[in-house]
């Protein structure tokens, strides 16, 4: 898969998550937005209830879409046999695409009303696709090969100083602007992250390199960089501050990450769990759509 | 990944998931339905792979089993009880969930088998619906509730008969107002509403009673076998009791000419008063009570008061009777106790010979004159002598206009001899030279040959009148009184014995035959040589 096909690949994914809640939330707006106690009387009643036509069918469709995006990539990853059957990194795009829309699709199912046990398997998915959403800013974090597998220290560290190299050749900054980048590209400065100031921190963190970054393109306008050049610069500080962030941030990313797979997956599972008791209980009491 | 801390985890949760088993519902039930939350209540109402079923509702809800049942109510209306109960009456939609969704506004109460009709369109649902209306025990306890009433009126309104009309207050009733009985059709009763009964408000006839210390109006058992228990008797039962015999229900005052018994009346209809409509004599109404002591009240006195002037009769039936006004009852003797005498041929004569005359009838006469009825055919040719004051009784009486008492003598002309025996018509009866025929007196000449053909042909003439009495008697026509010795010629010797024709020979002069008596030529040879 080139990287136009990936585009579309995922820009399809993202066209189509976007395209069914919005979809779905005007359609039904009116009727979510009706108290509990009064949708009884509104005219989408029959259709978008839990138990309706529609309604029930999204949590159907929902449910199915969760557990092929579960299973797929949990087979994928798993198995040796597979291990060349598509990029890891597309597999969890898909994983990501039916995980978000799935659930997306179960929260209409539910009609925005969440009670009883089937509430806990409600937000044990909720849990569940925001540790996944979690879990993809730390997996991001953590620089790997294409393939999947992650890059010690060692590796990033070479790549950082190919980075740095080929910038001093490329561009000639000023001591305060040279003193400044050193400080960013300084993996060093990261010592202090941790779980409680992380979120100062990054706020902080981007400040100071937004800042960095109008100096920066300041400095090479004054210096009459060609527009081509000035994009490629550009690219290359933006690439090797990150690529310092990350470098400064990997062990406590590596970290996050073990814990974040103790919560993704018990979650899931506990909202497996009693999904189907809750299709069980469902189809006992002869609820079953449209067969 | 730490599958001991991943173990606790996934205990922990089914804890928590035991915990709240109880919430499998998919949502808190009505504050009605409440004692059917948690698990084991489920099936009471949920048909294990039915979903719901009807039937379930309707094991607890007996009430409405019953009346669907007994295809009565707003659950037995076709479009209602097709429907499964969940589809109006939703559960697990919250405590306050109004699980009966019932707009009093927009509710369609003909679907409850009770059409809101006329007053019952304006009344509030509390009028009706409460529980001392209710006779279900179970029911009238509910607070709210719509059940329970049965579509009988006296359910809520107050039996005013007091049973004593049944139950069924349609059949008089609607719904627009009670004291309107619009639907009830008297006709279908025993006694049949016509005429002026129509328009008689009910309480005239249905008179409101106390019964039991109540007002009411009683309806039944009244007597209608005739019309006296409520209306007076104007005839103090001289007439019986039969009111109908007489009268119509249109209106008193009208009589029904068909079985009116006009015999019980003072007046009794005889002959043609049978036939004569109420009104010609009961003038705009019948019961308008016309004179009848005279004839004259209703009649109109054809003779113009010709009888009754003078009293000589006080009443039309002196004359006539109700049979008809012809022939007249009036008799001879009545009629001669008249001024004016029937006798003769008076008596033989119909009466409108005099009486009708003209056009009209005429019993009063200026005088009594024969001349009044007859006619003088004599003209003028009677005198004031013979015929004074035009009483024509001086010469006819009235037994025949041809008995004729008159005394010739006093005349010129005194009958004698054979005058005596002729008819006066043959003298004085004369056809005209115009061939019609006249009485002559006055203009009678008593010449004879005013009546008399002269046969001689005026060989008697002197001085051209011929008196046929110097030779003849009113005896008969021989010529008594002639004598041939008084002529120009004496009969002597054998002339005496000849016969008259020897010397006096039939003529014929100017077409006439006669016999010519005086000769001209009284020679011998005159009638002698002849024969030589």
């Amino acid at each position: 898969m080139n990287k136009t096909l990936h585009r579309i690949y995922v820009g399809l994914f993202f066209l189509i998550g976007i395209t069914v809640t919005i979809l779905l939330a005007v359609n039904g707006y009116s009727y979510y937005s009706t108290s509990v106690e009064e949708r009884f009387f509104h005219p989408q009643h029959n259709l978008i209830k839990p138990s309706g036509s529609l309604g029930h069918g999204f949590g159907i469709v929902g449910s199915l879409m969760m557990i092929l995006g579960v299973s797929i990539y949990m087979i994928r990853k798993r198995s040796r046999r597979l291990f060349n059957l598509g990029y890891l990194k597309h597999w969890l795009e898909l994983h990501i695409f039916l995980c978000t829309v799935g659930p997306i699709l179960v929260l209409y199912h539910t009609a925005f009303k969440f009670g009883g046990i089937v509430s806990v398997s409600f937000w044990s998915m909720v849990l569940v696709v925001i540790s996944g959403v979690a879990g993809r800013f730390i997996y991001i974090q953590i620089p790997r090969t294409i393939q999947g597998r992650e890059l010690d220290i060692t590796e990033l560290m070479k790549l950082r100083n190919e980075m740095s190299d080929r910038l001093s050749s490329e561009i000639i900054f000023d001591k305060s602007l040279m003193d400044e980048f050193s400080i960013l590209t300084s993996p060093e400065r990261y010592k202090d992250f941790n779980l409680l100031n992380s979120i100062g921190f990054f706020v902080k963190d981007a400040i100071r390199i937004r800042k960095f970054k109008r100096r920066l393109i300041s400095h090479m306008r004054k210096a009459g960089i060609s527009k081509f050049r000035f994009k490629e610069l550009k690219r290359l500080v933006e690439a090797e501050i990150i690529l310092t962030r990350r470098i400064g941030l990997l062990r406590t990313m590596q970290k996050f990450f073990r814990y974040w797979h103790i919560a993704h997956l018990p979650f899931a599972i506990i909202m497996f769990i009693i999904m189907i008791v809750h299709i069980i209980v469902t189809i006992i009491f002869g609820y079953k759509w449209i067969f | 990944m730490n599958n001991s801390l991943l173990t606790n985890f996934i205990l922990l949760m089914m804890f928590l998931s035991i915990k709240i088993s109880a919430q499998i519902s998919p949502g808190e039930l009505t504050s009605f339905h409440a004692n059917l939350e948690g698990l084991s209540n489920c099936t009471k109402c949920h048909e294990l792979g039915k979903q719901v079923l009807n039937s379930k509702c309707l094991d607890c809800h007996s009430e409405i089993k019953i009346l669907i049942s007994n295809n009565n109510g707003y659950h037995s209306s076709p479009e209602v009880k097709s429907k499964d109960c969940w589809s109006c009456h939703s559960e697990h939609h919250g405590r306050n969930f109004r699980i009966i969704n019932f707009s009093k506004d927009n509710f369609n109460h003909s679907k409850t088998g009770f059409a809101l009709t006329g007053s019952h369109q304006k009344a509030k649902c509390e009028d009706c619906h409460q529980s001392k209306f209710i006779s279900d025990a179970k029911i009238k306890k509910r607070k709210n509730t719509f059940l329970g009433l049965n579509k009988e009126c006296i359910s809520c309104h107050e039996d005013y008969h007091k049973g004593s009309l049944g139950r069924n207050c349609d059949g008089c009733h609607n719904t627009e107002k009670f004291n309107q009985v619009r639907n009830f059709d008297h006709d279908k009763t025993s006694f049949k509403l016509t005429g002026e009964h129509l328009n008689v408000d009910c309480s005239k006839c249905h008179p409101v009673e106390i019964k039991n210390g109540t007002r009411q109006t009683r309806f039944k058992g009244l007597s209608f076998s005739n019309c006296s228990p409520c209306h007076n008797d104007v005839h103090k039962g001289s007439l019986g009791k039969d009111c109908k015999s007489c009268h119509i229900t249109k209106s008193f005052k009208i009589i029904n000419q068909n079985t009116f018994d006009h015999s019980k009346t003072r007046f009794p209809l005889i002959g043609k008063h049978n036939s004569v409509k109420c009104n010609d004599c009961h003038k705009g109404s019948v019961s308008n009570k016309p004179l009848f002591s005279k004839c004259i009240d209703c009649h109109q006195d054809f003779h113009k008061g010709d009888f009754v002037k003078d009293n000589f009769v006080t009443d039309c039936r002196h004359c006539h009777n109700e049979s008809d006004f012809s022939p007249s009852l009036f008799t001879i003797d009545q009629h001669n106790k008249s001024k004016f005498l029937l006798d003769g041929a008076h008596l033989a004569i119909p009466c409108i010979s005099c009486h009708k005359k003209e056009n009209q009838w005429k019993f009063r006469f200026a005088s009594f004159d024969c001349q009044s009825c007859h006619q003088n055919v004599h003209g003028n040719e009677l005198t004031e002598k013979f015929f004074p004051g035009n009483n024509c009784q001086s010469c006819h009486s009235s037994s025949s206009w041809r008995t004729i008492s008159f005394d010739h003598s006093g005349t010129e002309f005194e009958l004698l001899g054979k005058h005596k025996s002729v008819e006066c018509r043959s003298c004085h009866y004369k056809t005209e030279t115009d061939n019609r025929r006249k009485f002559k007196f006055v203009s009678l000449k008593s010449d004879c040959i005013e009546c008399h053909k002269d046969i001689h042909f005026s060989q008697f003439d002197d001085n051209g009148k011929t008196d046929c009495r110097k030779c003849h008697s009113f005896e008969n026509w021989k010529p008594e009184k002639f004598d041939h010795n008084k002529t120009r010629f004496s009969l002597e010797g054998a002339h005496s014995k000849l016969d008259c024709s020897k010397c006096h020979p039939s003529e014929l002069k100017n077409g006439n035959t006669f016999i010519k008596y005086k000769l001209d030529d009284f020679k011998c040879a005159a009638c002698h040589s002849q024969r030589l």
